[in-house]
């Protein structure tokens, strides 16, 4: 069989509206990747088994990997890269402080995760934040410090949105006192 | 990897969609969700020329406790208040499929198609290549009962035998138009053939009686993991009762037999009767009495027949309030 022809999507991705030329088989993932040049988001299983290519398109989170291009026209996809804003997002900077990232593969997927939560529920309770990033597989730090990542970001959120309360800003610097 | 070459169509209605598949035949696949499908693509597992998209489909999305659209979204119909309010066996039951990522993009009617599996199948074109395929792939012998002319792979969704005990029907279009058949009778044997969609035809609905409401229903799953895997056995009970007295119930067992397994005729001896731990006990034994399960999946037949009895105990004792109903469908 003759392979069937790339056609040409548009879709936003962090903010920037981009054109590329897909085959109907191309995943998203690979277009992100060797496309757009938009690393971040990783490979590890291509079996929707690990969650670390997860994205978000429009607002929801899901697997890149498993995600066909094609679907993505006129989507609004938001990917690891799309978070700083020029600053680290507090995920970021708590998965860092938290000890919650080492090798750092699964990071991206793990984040994005946490971050569709976080978008949809500010205060999420452990179970909560358990049962959001059950389909992100880390091998490498255990999870007790991501569910405390992502608890240290949501109480920095909440904090933000109260930016004059210093003093519980720095009480949550002293029970998190890992930064380096 | 990279998916083997295909041709997309997305079609935009129901009608669209019917002719697509009536024109490419045994040459397309419908995707959803694409949860499993693509990941047996990538596997190069029946792979087709033309895939025929559903997501565009906005009559197949929608959905509320009396029917729902085979394109809703798993998570979406796992978090609705209604459906918590008044079908919680279902949020229950969604809530153990697959993971909270591919819940996102997974459908219902994805779910119900999912394909059957085993593991001399399930597995990519260079594993599969070195014992010469099987049945379902490229082979032409059973790599699990020898000599077997019939595919013997297994049924794993998890929410056709929730669905079935509740009396759910589906709606069917096809070139002829559509029809509606009980979701009991939607699956048929052996692991290739699988249901009975024909030529052309699509799952458009599912349809839930309002009697169901009144039923008290469980469902229990084993799987190796607590999150991403696979049934290995799903026991799902719906029953009528008054207090501890079983006045009606239904049985299905997901993940033993190629298609869900209804175990009806293993229990009709116990309607009528109170259920305490000792009845319960023995609907299970009777349950698992008999089964044949192969050995084709992550855990052995002998332990799967055994939690075949103590999940179907577990579930009687839940449905008429002996314990407290499992916060999550697992264990
Ligand atoms: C890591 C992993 C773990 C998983 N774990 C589970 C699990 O625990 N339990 C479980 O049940 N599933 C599991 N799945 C499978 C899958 O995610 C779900 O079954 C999901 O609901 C499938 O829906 P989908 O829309 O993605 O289906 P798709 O992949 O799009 O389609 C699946 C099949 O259904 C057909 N189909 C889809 N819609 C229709 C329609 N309207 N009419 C006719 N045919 C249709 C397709 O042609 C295809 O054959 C898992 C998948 C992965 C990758
Ligand atoms: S790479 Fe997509 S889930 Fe593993
Ligand atoms: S940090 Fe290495 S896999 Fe998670």
């Amino acid at each position: 069989m003759s392979q069937p022809p790339k056609e040409v999507i548009k879709f936003e991705v962090n903010g920037r509206t981009v054109e590329v030329a897909v085959r109907p088989y191309d995943v998203l993932l690979d277009v992100l990747r060797n496309e757009l040049d938009l690393i971040g988001t990783k490979r590890g299983c291509d079996q929707g088994s690990c969650g670390c290519c997860a994205i978000h398109m429009d607002g929801r989170p899901v697997l890149s990997c498993l995600t066909l291009a094609k679907w993505a026209a006129g989507k609004k996809i938001t990917t690891i890269e799309g978070l700083a804003n020029p600053e680290p997002h507090p995920l970021q900077t708590a998965f860092e402080t938290c000890g919650a990232t080492q090798c750092g593969f699964c990071t991206p997927g793990f984040i994005m995760s946490a971050k569709a939560l976080l978008d949809r529920n500010a205060e999420p309770d452990e179970a909560t934040i358990k049962e959001h990033i059950s389909g992100n597989v880390c091998r490498c730090t255990g999870y007790l410090q991501i569910v405390e990542a992502v608890q240290k970001a949501s109480e920095e959120l909440l904090e933000k949105d109260r930016p004059h309360d210093a003093s519980v800003v720095e009480r949550n610097r002293q029970t998190h006192p890992a930064g380096r | 990897m990279i998916l083997p070459p295909f041709t997309l169509h997305e079609p935009k209605t129901v009608d669209e969609a019917v002719a697509l598949k009536t024109k490419f035949g045994k040459d397309a696949d419908f995707v959803a969700g694409g949860t499993d499908l693509l990941c047996n693509y990538k596997y190069e597992i029946n792979a087709k020329p033309h895939v025929i998209s559903l997501g565009t489909v906005t009559e197949l999305k929608s959905f509320d406790t009396t029917r729902i659209g085979a394109g809703a979204l798993l998570d979406d119909v796992m978090t609705d208040s209604g459906m918590r309010r008044d079908l919680p066996v279902i949020p229950a039951a969604i809530g153990v499929i697959s993971s909270h990522l591919l819940r996102q993009t997974g459908t219902v009617g994805g779910n119900l198609m999912v394909d059957t599996r085993c593991f001399w199948f399930n597995q990519s074109k260079f594993w599969r290549d070195s014992i010469s395929g099987c049945l379902k792939s490229e082979g032409d012998a059973c790599r699990v009962v020898w000599g077997a002319k019939e595919c013997v792979a297994v049924y794993s969704g998890d929410l056709a035998p929730v669905l079935i005990t509740l009396g759910a029907s589906v709606t069917i279009a096809g070139p002829k138009g559509r029809r509606v058949v009980p979701l009991g009778e939607f699956y048929e044997h052996d692991g290739i053939k699988r249901h009975v969609l024909g030529e052309g035809e699509l799952l458009v609905e599912i349809r839930i009686p309002t009697e169901a409401r009144t039923w008290k229903a469980s469902y229990r799953k084993l799987r190796t993991r607590e999150s991403f895997d696979f049934p290995v056995l799903g026991v799902a009970v719906a029953a009528k009762v008054d207090g501890d007295l079983l006045l009606d119930a239904h049985v299905n067992l997901g993940a033993v037999h190629t298609t869900p397994l209804s175990r009806d005729g293993a229990i009709s001896q116990f309607i009528g009767k109170r259920i305490d731990e000792a009845t319960a006990s023995e609907i299970g034994e009777a349950v698992a009495d008999g089964l044949v399960i192969h050995n084709n999946t992550a855990m052995t037949p002998a332990y799967r027949r055994k939690m075949v009895a103590v999940f179907t105990k577990r579930c009687f004792l839940d449905v008429t309030g002996k314990r407290a109903v499992a916060e999550t469908a697992s264990r």
